[in-house]
């Protein structure tokens, strides 16, 4: 069996370790006796979306985003007919941002970054920076996701499933309410660390549907030991946890994460 | 002098000595911060009494190494000099290198300061302090979670270069990101930069800004000395890696060390690594930008001592341990780099933590090659520190086999008394000075109990 991973735009979007992502899916791929390949999609490649089982794209610097800018119109509907076909992806932090329909980062119009509009989502810049370590509760999996989020941005999501509910952080609008989506195979995220070595559960997710989606139902991941992984999750989990900064359970619960900006921009 | 200004030096050094007396610190940050309390203009007023020239060092990594290095120059020619050793970078960092060096009236005797800045504190430590000279030494990635990226940090840099318009700026025009801060400053300007390779068994990785910062079109390297530094231009709008004002030729790396020419003069240097050839490189591009003196520069530079007591070797229980610094990921990768250039066998111990001073955020640990460990002898790797399981995660998924121990000391008495020879600990910044004690003690007990022995 095997799997390919679109690295996207590896040289425009690669800020801070979320390259870890793609070593992450690969070595658990190879652990199992699945080989894995692993494309860079550089900007301004022809992308064949068809020869894809999962994208993994990273966040980027303002500057990156903005000489994207003319690629994404390129890739954009391919993108969208992949990600409706079922096709897995994984975007970070600016990627995620620009999954969706809009990335507002001023006043003038000149400020509104367009967005592949794949994603029910949209975004406003505010001036308080969201810092800090995160610790999520997600349906989609049983240990918690620990991470770190560095964004200016707040993500109002509509019609789609919010990746975790935030127990520890601030998450999509900066109220500790809800953190990422997602939407089919899709995960949009703030989380870097990067996401997936410390959240074995998480990459597995994706890779298992990955795996279905090219061999069939029948296909399965086998166990893999997570000792390492697990611990080190473990440690960040237990060490918020102790310093009582987890938020509130009740402070998020009735907003579904869908509050309006006003609310949290001020 | 203002008795407000006095009154603030008193009482920095009286904040210094309470300190010290209850073993609190290393009071590098508490007397400025005394002492602005009293008088917020002090670094001001102190800065004003500096008879010659003063040389701001900033930039990412080097800033350390590259101010005690002027500062043992400027020394080294007769010149007296203000300087922060332990590199207290912040503004109170700053302030307390000036009031330590005061005298009690009040008065500073100086003919220079070389005072190292942090990137971010430049806005709000330039005005006061009033440099003659700034030095960029390079930008690589850093703590992004304080920083936020690399742009923000160089804008900042352009802020603090506007409140000082008649300082001369210092960049190396073989990094992309310095070239483009340079470009945004009306000061005069001078660069250095290295035309010819100088390690070829450092493989250089992609780092910062592939691409051009003028048309965005992707930039073209001639060769890469490692990080993004190296010989660039970009195909499109035809910006290049301008001619440096000042470099080094014939660079040669024999028996451990790197000698280089440099303005007609040979250098034999006790520099191990690369980035060494750069931090003496600016340091001699400053001084001919402040017309300091620059006779004896060969003599200087052959007694100086690059590992600034922070990166020493030490000898415990027969082996030998050397200890390294590391903050990010360019800085990281060199020293995997020089640990593979080790042919011996090795046991290596990696503390990485996650203290506001190291960066909350680890992830940068995913931006360095771990890869080349499997070709450095490395016999076993043991990882501690408040992220020390996020570090053997790391290795794992490069498959590089490692254990999680209890804490440095622990570990080096277990590898050293099981036979480990040679030894390498690489720590991240608020484990450096802690270890530094521990290694110390360490080597001073071990050697206590051979003379014992021996008797």
């Amino acid at each position: 069996m095997k799997l390919t991973i679109g690295h996207l735009y590896p040289d425009l979007f690669n800020l801070y370790g979320d390259s870890g992502n793609v070593q992450c899916m690969k070595k658990r791929l190879e652990w199992r006796g699945i080989e894995a390949q692993v494309l860079p999609l550089c900007a301004g490649e022809d992308i064949d979306f068809g020869e894809l089982d999962i994208v993994v794209w990273g966040g980027g610097a303002d500057r990156g985003q903005a000489l994207a800018r003319e690629y994404l119109e390129q890739i954009g509907p391919d993108f969208k007919n992949y990600v409706e076909d079922g096709g897995v992806v994984l975007a970070v932090c600016g990627a995620f941002q620009l999954l969706g329909k809009y990335y507002k980062t001023g006043e003038g119009a000149e400020d509104i970054i367009k967005g592949l509009g794949i994603l029910d989502i949209y975004t406003e810049r505010c001036d308080e920076r969201l810092v800090g370590n995160v610790v999520l509760e997600s349906a989609l999996v049983e240990t918690p996701v620990v991470g770190f989020e560095n964004h200016a941005g707040r993500t109002i999501i509509g019609d789609v499933t919010p990746f975790g509910k935030v127990l520890y952080g601030r998450g999509n609008t900066g109220d500790g309410g809800y953190e990422g989506v997602v939407y089919k195979n899709v995960i949009g995220t703030y989380l870097h660390g990067p996401l997936l070595p410390k959240n074995p559960q998480v990459c597995d997710w994706f890779l298992e549907r990955a795996l279905k989606n090219r061999y069939g139902e029948d296909a399965v991941l086998t166990e893999l030991s997570d000792e390492a992984e697990l611990l080190a999750n473990r440690n960040m989990v237990e060490r918020l946890g102790s310093e009582k900064r987890f938020q509130d359970s009740d402070c998020a619960d009735g907003m579904s994460g869908r509050k309006k900006l006003s609310e949290v921009c001020r | 002098m203002r008795l407000r200004s006095r009154m603030a030096i008193w009482g920095g050094k009286l904040a210094c000595a309470l300190s010290r007396g209850l073993g609190k610190g290393n009071g590098s940050s508490l007397p400025g911060r005394v002492a602005r309390r009293i008088d917020p203009q002090i670094l001001s007023v102190m800065s004003g009494m500096v008879r010659e020239k003063i040389i701001a060092v900033t930039g990412t990594n080097g800033k350390t190494t590259t101010t005690s290095l002027m500062a043992h120059v400027l020394r080294e020619s007769g010149k007296k000099v203000v300087w922060n050793p332990m590199g207290a970078n912040l503004m109170d960092g700053a302030v307390s290198s000036f009031v330590l060096a005061a005298k009690k009236s009040g008065r500073l005797d100086a003919d220079y300061a070389c005072i190292e800045v942090d990137e971010m504190a430049s806005v709000r430590v330039f005005p006061q302090l009033k440099p003659d000279c700034v030095l960029v030494t390079n930008i690589f990635r850093d703590q992004l979670d304080r920083t936020c990226e690399v742009d923000i940090t160089c804008g900042q840099i352009q802020k603090a270069m506007e409140t000082v318009p008649e300082a001369k700026l210092i960049t190396n025009c073989d990094d992309i990101c310095s070239f483009t801060l340079a470009a945004g400053c009306r000061n005069p300007k001078l660069t250095f930069g290295i035309g010819e390779s100088i390690a070829d068994d450092m493989p250089a990785g992609t780092g910062e800004s592939v691409f051009c910062p003028s048309c965005g079109c992707r930039l073209e390297y001639d060769f890469i000395h490692y990080g993004q530094l190296g010989s660039y231009h970009c195909p499109e709008c035809g910006l290049k890696r301008p001619e440096p004002d000042m470099t080094v030729t014939e660079v040669v790396f024999e028996g451990g060390t790197y000698s280089f020419t440099l303005d007609g003069r040979r250098i034999i240097s006790g520099a191990q690594a690369p980035y060494n050839i750069y931090n003496t490189l600016s340091v001699y591009t400053a001084l001919l930008a402040v017309d300091g003196p620059r006779d004896g520069f060969e003599e200087a530079i052959k007694k100086f001592d690059y590992g600034n007591n922070r990166e020493c070797a030490y000898q415990i229980n027969g082996a030998r341990v050397q200890l390294y610094l590391t903050k990010n990921p360019v800085g990281f990768q060199q020293k995997i780099f020089l640990i593979r250039r080790d042919p011996e066998p090795k046991d290596i111990v990696i503390q990485i933590n996650d203290t506001v001073l190291d960066g909350e955020d680890v992830s940068w640990l995913w931006d360095v090659d771990f890869h080349y460990l499997h070709e450095a002898s490395v016999a076993s790797i043991v990882t501690v520190g408040t992220r020390g399981a996020d570090m053997q995660v790391r290795l794992k998924y490069e498959d590089i086999a490692s254990r999680l121990g209890r804490d440095v000391k622990e570990t080096v008495e277990e590898l050293t008394k099981r036979g480990s020879r040679n030894l390498y600990i690489i720590t991240n910044y608020s484990g450096l000075y802690p270890t530094i004690k521990m290694l110390e003690d360490m080597q001073a007990a071990d050697s206590m109990g051979k003379e014992g022995r021996d008797r």
